[in-house]
């Protein structure tokens, strides 16, 4: 596999849905298929086998210390000193650092976040901010992925953000 | 003078907890709490809700374990609606309930469990952890990650998502599985059966090493609830209640779900988020009892499946009279027998001819006003009530999980537990594992039962009686 993006987050909590969505939205482009998507709630172990057959991945997810809507660009690299104290959830560091420990290397990756405005329970819509960042961030991770071309190509509209 | 000890968060479980020690003036025990911290209230926030969304709705209680939810939902939905379901629908969701169980099992087993059981009780603490694991022995890591991932897989297969699959819905599931799908899953599991199968091989000859903790980790004389079969046999999606107590007696036996609240109070205590239930007839706290994979197996007369019932076999050989298992340490080795048992009776459910038929859901509109759901989830029996009104609107709802059913017997355990290995005089790591470990016995998923989420460092404090810190260690 040349790239896994994995967008997370939680779709009942507001603007922490913008992983997921924007993975759905790029798994709906028609990528080639070399390039795997996810969308997940959670970071969890298992991911470590995808990570572990991938040249490099992206991971989108949303941001609460950076104004709503901006982006972010950030290398990731692997982290031990992360490490969760439970296993609902794991930051993308650690689990790189499972697959270095374990495969003898890790994937080149990427955390590409937006900056959030609401995390509410029972919120199922992103706000504004959040929605004006949703095609900036799928050009970008296109971008990261090496098919800018795709990016000028017009986005579906989901009803969630029609109704928003 | 008295002092108290804090330990918090409990760490390698899933979700936030604190364990409180009160010490007596000559440093032993007197009291020990396992609280639950933090609060989300689903009970609450659903009223007023569509029945209908209830089962999208108490999913997102866990990133863990929303299958089980998904599936006792759907069942108190079921039972608003009225309907039997189709009788391929429910293998398909038993299918998906086992794949669920394999997955939670192998996180507690290789993830969480396996740093003490592999590395020590009294190891360096910043090696006790999965990469000190990794580093021991990477073979076992694999094999964890790989169990975790069929699980995963078949759930996505059927639900479509991993973490929170839409396909089963009131009625039954929303599309019927198709030949590729069920080769694709078949395919996975002889490997998985494989791992299964080693692991417990392995896991047998390490039993040994830990006589003294299977002695002192929660081994006391409590009554055992869980779902069987109509022929008493192992059950995870359906069934009936029973009930047993320490010498293996009968107490309560074919008891249809419905009728739980008849055996089953909910008591809370000021110190926890987490409610306590009992044994209604014997009342509050006499009525303690456990849940869960030791539970299950205890209460079993068989599991059904040829190489579980051989491992069932072996573990009732873990208990020197003919009684039940009582040491809470053995559910590690409960959960490895379930585990061959959901590959064995997926890879049967499978290849029955009838998975694939078409017929998959009855439909029909809110038929009741009241509805229970019972399965059983990883951690043990789980419990969905809903009241509805007559425009289908969520009245009230109560929610019994699968950790709660153990809330006073992990109290219990951590009160022997600290008996046996605490000295208040000289706090020492080491003892703090053991008493986080037999929290891990039980694999509580704290996230469910208390709706709580995030994430704490962990604090141990010794106070004097005048709440002054007398010593602390910190971690994370």
């Amino acid at each position: 596999m040349r790239a896994l993006v994995i967008g997370y987050g939680s779709p009942i909590r507001g603007d922490d849905a913008i992983g997921p969505w924007v993975a759905d939205r790029l798994a709906d482009m028609g990528l080639p298929d070399d390039v795997e998507v996810q969308a997940r709630h959670i970071l969890t172990a298992e991911l470590v086998e995808d990570l572990h057959r991938a040249q490099c991945v992206v991971f989108i997810d949303a941001a609460a210390d950076i104004m709503p809507g901006e982006l972010r660009v950030l290398p990731l690299a692997p982290d031990a000193g992360v490490m969760s104290t439970m296993a609902h959830f794991h930051d993308p560091r650690e689990l790189l650092a499972w697959c270095e420990a374990l495969y003898g290397r890790a994937p080149e990756a990427w955390l590409v976040t937006a900056g959030g405005a609401q995390w509410g329970y029972g919120h199922f819509q992103l706000s504004g901010p959040a929605r004006a960042a949703v095609e900036p961030m799928i050009a970008e991770v296109l971008s990261l992925i090496g098919l800018d071309a795709l990016a000028s190509e017009p986005l579906r509209i989901s009803p969630m953000l029609d109704g928003a | 003078m008295s002092r108290t000890i804090s330990i918090e968060p409990v760490t390698r479980i899933e979700g936030h907890a604190r364990i409180t020690l009160q010490l007596a003036d000559t440093g032993e025990v007197e009291e020990a709490k396992f609280h639950l911290t933090q609060f989300r209230g689903f009970e609450k926030f659903c009223e007023g809700r569509p029945y209908r969304e209830m089962p999208a709705l108490t999913a997102r209680t866990c990133g863990i374990c929303p299958v089980s939810h998904l599936l006792a939902s759907n069942k108190a939905c079921d039972d608003l609606l009225a309907v039997t379901i189709p009788p391929t629908a429910e293998k398909l969701r038993r299918i998906m309930n086992l794949a669920q169980l394999l997955q939670s099992h192998a996180l507690s087993f290789f993830h969480l469990s396996s740093p003490d059981l592999l590395l020590g009780w009294d190891s360096d603490p910043a090696k006790r952890n999965i990469f000190g694991v990794m580093a021991q022995d990477p073979q076992l890591a694999k094999n964890g990650i790989r169990l975790r991932q069929i699980g995963q897989a078949i759930i996505e297969t059927l639900g479509g998502k991993k973490i929170h699959p839409t396909w089963v819905v009131p009625g039954g599931v929303n599309e019927p599985l198709t030949e590729d799908k069920r080769a694709a899953m078949l395919a996975m599991i002889p490997e998985g059966l494989r791992i299964a199968k080693d692991t417990f091989a392995c896991f047998k000859t390490l039993v040994p090493k830990f006589k003294d903790e299977a002695e002192r980790f929660g081994t006391m004389p409590t009554m055992f609830l869980s779902l069987v079969t109509p022929k008493g046999n192992l059950e995870h999606y359906d069934g009936l209640l029973r009930v047993k107590d320490a010498q293996g007696r009968l107490i309560e036996d074919m008891v249809p779900p419905r009728d739980y609240q008849r055996v089953i109070g909910e008591a809370v205590e000021d110190f926890s988020y987490m409610k306590f239930p009992y044994y209604r007839p014997l009342g509050y706290p006499k009525g303690i009892y456990r849940v869960g994979p030791l539970a299950r197996l205890n209460n079993a007369n068989a599991c059904g499946t040829p190489y579980a019932d051989v491992a069932l076999a072996e573990f009732h050989t873990l208990q020197e009279d003919s009684g039940p298992v009582t040491s809470s340490f053995h559910y590690h080795y409960a959960r490895l027998v379930e585990i061959i048992f959901a590959l064995e009776m997926m890879e049967r459910l499978l290849k029955d001819p009838d998975i694939l038929n078409s017929r998959v859901r009855a439909r029909a509109r809110g038929n009741r006003n009241e509805g229970i759901g019972v399965s059983e989830a990883p951690r043990g029996t789980l419990m969905h009530q809903y009241k509805i009104d007559d425009h289908g609107l969520i009245t009230w709802v109560d929610l019994i999980i699968a950790t709660g059913h153990n809330n006073l017997a992990m109290n219990r355990s951590i009160k022997q537990v600290a008996d046996a290995y605490v000295d208040g005089n000289n706090l020492q790591e080491g003892m703090l594992n053991r008493v986080e470990a037999v929290i891990r016995c039980y694999d509580p998923c704290l996230s469910c039962a208390s709706h709580a989420f995030g994430q704490m460092p962990l604090v141990i404090e010794l106070r004097d009686a005048a709440g002054q810190v007398v010593d602390r260690l910190a971690r994370g």
